[in-house]
């Protein structure tokens, strides 16, 4: 279930967004403002009697691709979940600690996680259009939430934005489903940034593609963190290399080992358990 | 231990680069010791590997390329074959000036001027890549420092023997009576014996780039690249 369909238009999103956070430390950045958009604080995460995080504290700074990569159960993606409340789908999901947008602890009561989820869009690893018109799926947010502009202006900046309009302009009433694996990808891309988030998430989103539709997942990230703050869960060290600033590695336990600049971390990481991690020694 | 063919391929590219700079230390001693005895037939082995040595760089630099490419290496593995690319190249300059070593034995028309201790700058530079293979081998970041130290001494000793050469030479070997064919032989003398100098600095040099990208493989510091 996607969280558009328990969607309420009459939500105000103002109180989660257009505030600063505490600043994070002065490093050296290809770009970004340098600002914390969000700011985990002691993040403890339980699927029942299981612990997925374990106190996680980081601020992740915006206008950039952070990455987030680890083993396979390492929490990396629950993490992720955190962020747009997509944990909260899950009954035996309990989570503790504080995680801020902007200023806002995103786990208060008066939060609405259908309006957070418009200000922290998703894709997800398998493209998963709904079996609408391109136009609609990327128009879907947009009426939810009552857009009061011209949707069909929107649909056409956001299919650019996603690298897709020149490939789909002639064919908006044709369904999302008829369109290739990586063009489904874009267009929910698109979808995701139609209602014109502060971040968007996304769980391994070129995994399913071939190398050329990951490429062009690939440059679309690069391109969409001029505008958005992107976070992106990938089992590829190697994209994550490529396409983020920041890289946070969880190992095994759920625990957030080392989180800092994307070349430090993959040239000279301060954890040895990093260092074995990234170079293949242990899995 | 995961990816064990990568680690494999590793452990393989440390042992061909220190086989390289055997080999190229062997070719410096010869060459050193051509120079000494005007020993044409040592001039002659030593300018002649050089294709052998060219030819294990060219192999050496492909497998670096291929790790690059196929492995993705990161982290201490990335730094470990960065470093070893460039100490190739180094070690292949430090060839091409042992050839140079035969090269101006063959064409030297006088004994090595007795009052430049060419064979001491040479022994002293062998020993610094000697040190600095050593450093690259053990991963000593301490011998790295000490190497950049000796580089220091082996530049005050060029400056002093170029200085005897220009100055000793010129001054006591010409005359108002010394002929223009007279004149000219000397030049050609001291022009070789600055160069002989001078390359054995930059083998010293090169010594010091070793130690400066094995102290960079090690400790991921930059301290000692220019």
């Amino acid at each position: 279930m996607s969280f558009e369909d328990t969607a309420d238009p009459t939500t105000d999103t103002e109180s989660l967004a257009d505030s600063p956070a505490a600043g994070l430390d002065d490093t050296t950045t290809r770009r970004g403002t340098g600002r914390a958009v969000i700011a985990a604080r002691g993040i403890d995460v339980r699927y029942g009697d299981t612990q997925a995080l374990s106190d996680i504290t980081m601020d992740i700074p915006e206008g950039m691709v952070t990455a987030l990569i680890g083993p396979s159960g390492c929490g990396k993606s629950t993490f992720l979940r955190c962020i747009n409340r997509m944990n909260d789908l899950i009954d035996t999901c309990h989570v503790d600690g504080e995680l801020r947008l902007y200023d806002k602890n995103v786990y208060d009561d008066d939060v609405d996680p259908v309006a957070l989820r418009r200000k922290v869009g998703m894709v997800f690893q398998k493209p998963n259009p709904f079996p609408k018109s391109i136009h609609d799926n990327v128009a879907y947010g947009l009426n939810i939430q009552g857009y009061d502009g011209d949707v069909d202006a929107r649909v056409e900046e956001s299919l650019r934005a996603a690298a897709l309009w020149d490939e789909v302009k002639g064919q908006l009433d044709e369904s999302g489903l008829a369109l290739s694996g990586g063009q489904q990808q874009r267009l929910c891309i698109a979808r995701a940034i139609a209602p014109d988030p502060d971040v968007v998430l996304m769980d391994e989103p070129a995994s399913a593609l071939d190398p050329v539709a990951t490429s062009k997942i690939e440059d679309l990230i690069d391109d969409l963190a001029e505008e958005y703050t992107v976070v992106i869960v990938t089992h590829n060290m190697q994209q994550a290399a490529r396409i983020s600033d920041k890289t946070a590695v969880f190992l095994t336990g759920g625990e957030l080992v080392e989180f800092g600049d994307t070349d430090a971390i993959f040239e000279n990481p301060d954890s040895e358990r990093v260092e074995n991690y990234i170079t293949g020694k242990f899995g | 231990m995961a990816r064990k063919g990568f680690q494999r391929q590793l452990v393989e590219l440390r042992e061909n680069v220190l086989y390289m700079s055997e080999i190229v230390l062997e070719r410096m001693r010869t060459g050193l010791n051509a120079l000494e005895t005007k020993d044409e037939s040592l001039a002659n082995e030593v300018i002649e590997g050089d294709h052998e040595i060219n030819e294990l760089y060219l192999e050496l630099e492909q497998n670096c390329i291929d790790l690059f490419a196929l492995q993705q290496p990161v982290a201490g593995d990335l730094r470990f074959i960065a470093a070893s690319f460039k100490i190739i190249t180094d070690l292949e300059r430090v060839a091409d000036l042992a050839t140079n070593l035969g090269d101006y034995t063959l064409e030297a028309t006088r004994d090595m001027y007795p009052n430049v201790d060419i064979q001491g700058i040479g022994n002293a530079v062998i020993e610094m890549v000697e040190s600095a293979m050593t450093a690259y081998a053990e991963e000593d970041v301490d011998a790295c420092f000490e190497i950049d130290g000796r580089d220091d001494e082996v530049d005050d000793l060029c400056e002093r023997a170029s200085s005897i050469v220009v100055r000793d030479l010129i001054e006591t070997e010409i005359d108002d009576g010394s002929s223009d064919e007279e004149i000219e032989t000397l030049m050609t003398e001291v022009s070789r014996l600055l160069l002989t100098i001078r390359d054995l600095e930059r083998v010293g040099d090169h010594a010091v780039n070793i130690a400066a990208r094995t102290l960079y493989m090690v400790d991921n510091s930059d301290e000692l690249i220019y």
